[in-house]
């Protein structure tokens, strides 16, 4: 499988004072394949926006290298590729259809490819009717969506999106995660950096998270959310107390059990006359994941299939 | 070349409040002095020529000193870098942006001081020379302060600037006065501050050459500079 995105050893530290250096990203790899919306994660601070700085050429690295679509960071051929939303996004106050298409006439758009362009990447925000306002007088949500209208407009490979749906409303988050979702099925890469954990587990193939900066979990989204540690047995025809922690629901016991006590408790469950009806790794949400692994300074750990 | 354009005229536009207001200053004055009693006033009326002309020299280094850190701040400057657009791209259209402004500035001077300074007796070529001279100066001036700007806030960047164009001026008075002409912008203000209705107007080509190589020169050290240094600070 090619590779869109890939950081090899990179570390970055900030000079402070003299004397003073913040070590924002720490020996850090991390390879994104072409095809799949990868999810970035982690706390503030962790580095996130510091490696996607690395990776958009804006900043060097202090040790390591890293290449976009397999041209070393840096490369500004190779931004034509791709498009970028910032964090915070801030853009020149013209109207959102000129804005839109200044970007795409810096990636060497033009005539009429670049107005009709425009027109299509402002409706798929939903900003069409709003196309002559401008955008200096936009809510957050709306710039956040010319944002994006930016990013999308030269047709990229490979999408960079820093916080792209933190200003939106419910159904502006739909839209948009639709649209990536779309985005993927046309074979485009997505690399999304996010705080909203719900919406990286709907649509992420793909999850890295980033603790202080060290990747700390790196894995398929199913399998993280997976404990291997824990099975949830459903069963019927036994009492809930004979389990710690059981519930009663539509006539089924439920309960959970270490994955190495589970043939134990099917036998328990037998003996008391019972029958296990269902039997399944017990999911976890991405948040609690998110938790456990930023609450700890493990080492970097990988789950599942690299 | 065409982002390189659009990042000047963008330049531009983006400074058009404080670009209108200098113009509108300009003819203002102009307006003024078309009402002044000549010639017994010619006087003063090229010495405010004289005065406003040479503040050039100064916006350009305001907006030189201050444009990249003003794109940065803002943040803005990342949406543009994140598109097929090198930092020698982006220095040169901010180059090209600022050479702009003044040259609309310089512009729009010759054009006001042939009206109030030609009926005076002031040669109107030689008032379209002086703007070539100051539009020059400004030029490198712009130039070494955008230089200074890639690492140094505006602030210190402006320092850093003034340091390098009234060095010549020093070493011209205390070492050797041919030395005025190393970095020429004091030379070609100089020009414009001596000019009289008594004696026409001499100008040497040599330092507004020197003045347009040394801009390139400083260009290309800008674009050194800026390719190793982070344009980005985390948000966190």
């Amino acid at each position: 499988m090619s590779l869109a995105l890939e950081f090899h050893q990179i570390s970055k530290e900030y000079r402070n004072f003299p004397g003073r250096r913040l070590r924002a990203l720490d020996d850090f790899s991390l390879q994104v394949e072409k095809g799949e919306i990868f999810g970035f994660l982690g706390p503030n601070g962790a580095g996130k926006s510091t490696a996607i700085h690395l990776a958009m050429g804006f900043m060097l690295p202090s040790h390591g290298n890293g290449r976009l679509l397999g041209e070393p960071f840096g490369h500004a051929k190779t931004r034509r590729r791709v498009g970028f939303l910032a964090e915070n996004v801030a853009l020149y106050h013209r109207r959102a259809q000129r804005l839109v298409q200044f970007y795409a006439a810096l990636n060497g758009m033009h005539g009429a490819e670049l107005e009709k362009r425009s027109v299509e990447v402002l409706d798929a925000v939903g900003l069409l009717e709003h196309a002559s306002r401008n955008v200096g007088k936009f809510s957050r949500g709306m710039l956040q969506r010319v944002g994006l209208a930016q990013a999308l407009v030269n047709d990229p490979e490979l999408l960079i999106l820093d916080e792209p749906t933190s200003a939106l409303d419910p159904l502006a988050r739909v839209s948009i995660r639709e649209l990536l979702l779309r985005a993927r099925e046309q074979g485009k890469t997505i690399f999304l950096s996010s705080h909203l954990l719900s919406e990286v587990e709907l649509i992420c193939d793909r999850v890295a998270v980033l603790h202080r900066g060290k990747l700390v979990r790196l894995g398929r989204t199913a399998d993280l959310l997976h404990s291997a540690d824990q099975t949830e047995i459903s069963a019927r025809g036994i009492s809930a107390n004979l389990f710690l922690g059981a519930t009663t629901e539509n006539g089924f016991v439920r309960f959970a059990v270490p994955t190495s006590s589970q043939r134990a408790a099917i036998e328990k469950v037998w003996a008391a006359g019972g029958e296990v009806v269902r039997l399944n790794p017990m999911r976890r949400s991405l948040e609690q994941v998110f938790l456990e692994v930023t609450s700890s300074q493990e080492a970097p750990t990988k789950v599942g299939e690299l | 070349m065409k982002p390189v354009l659009l990042i000047a005229v963008n330049f531009v536009r983006e400074q058009r409040w404080p670009i209108l207001v200098l113009l509108l200053w300009v003819l203002l004055l102009a307006f003024q002095g078309l009402m002044t009693e000549l010639p017994r006033e010619r006087e003063d009326l090229l010495f405010i020529f004289k005065q406003v002309a040479v503040y050039v020299v100064v916006f350009s280094v305001f907006f030189g000193g201050s444009a990249i850190y003003n794109e940065r701040r803002s943040r803005r400057i990342l949406a543009v870098l994140a598109k097929d657009v090198a930092r020698h791209q982006y220095l040169s259209g901010l180059v090209i942006g600022v050479t702009m402004a003044c040259g609309l500035y310089c512009f729009t001077l010759g054009l006001t001081g042939s009206w109030t300074l030609g009926p005076s007796g002031f040669q109107i070529r030689d008032v379209w020379l002086l703007m070539v001279c100051l539009a020059a100066a400004s030029a490198l001036a712009g130039t070494v302060a955008l230089m200074f700007s890639t690492f140094l806030n505006p602030f210190f960047a402006a320092g850093g600037t003034a340091v390098v164009l009234l060095l010549p001026a020093v070493l011209e008075r205390t070492v050797n006065r041919n030395l005025g002409i190393i970095v020429p912008a004091w030379e070609l203000t100089a020009t414009v501050v001596k000019s009289s209705f008594d004696s026409p107007v001499q100008i040497s080509w040599t330092p507004i050459l020197l003045a347009l190589i040394e801009t390139v020169l400083f260009w290309l050290m800008s674009t050194w500079i800026f390719k190793r240094v982070d344009i980005a600070v985390a948000v966190e």
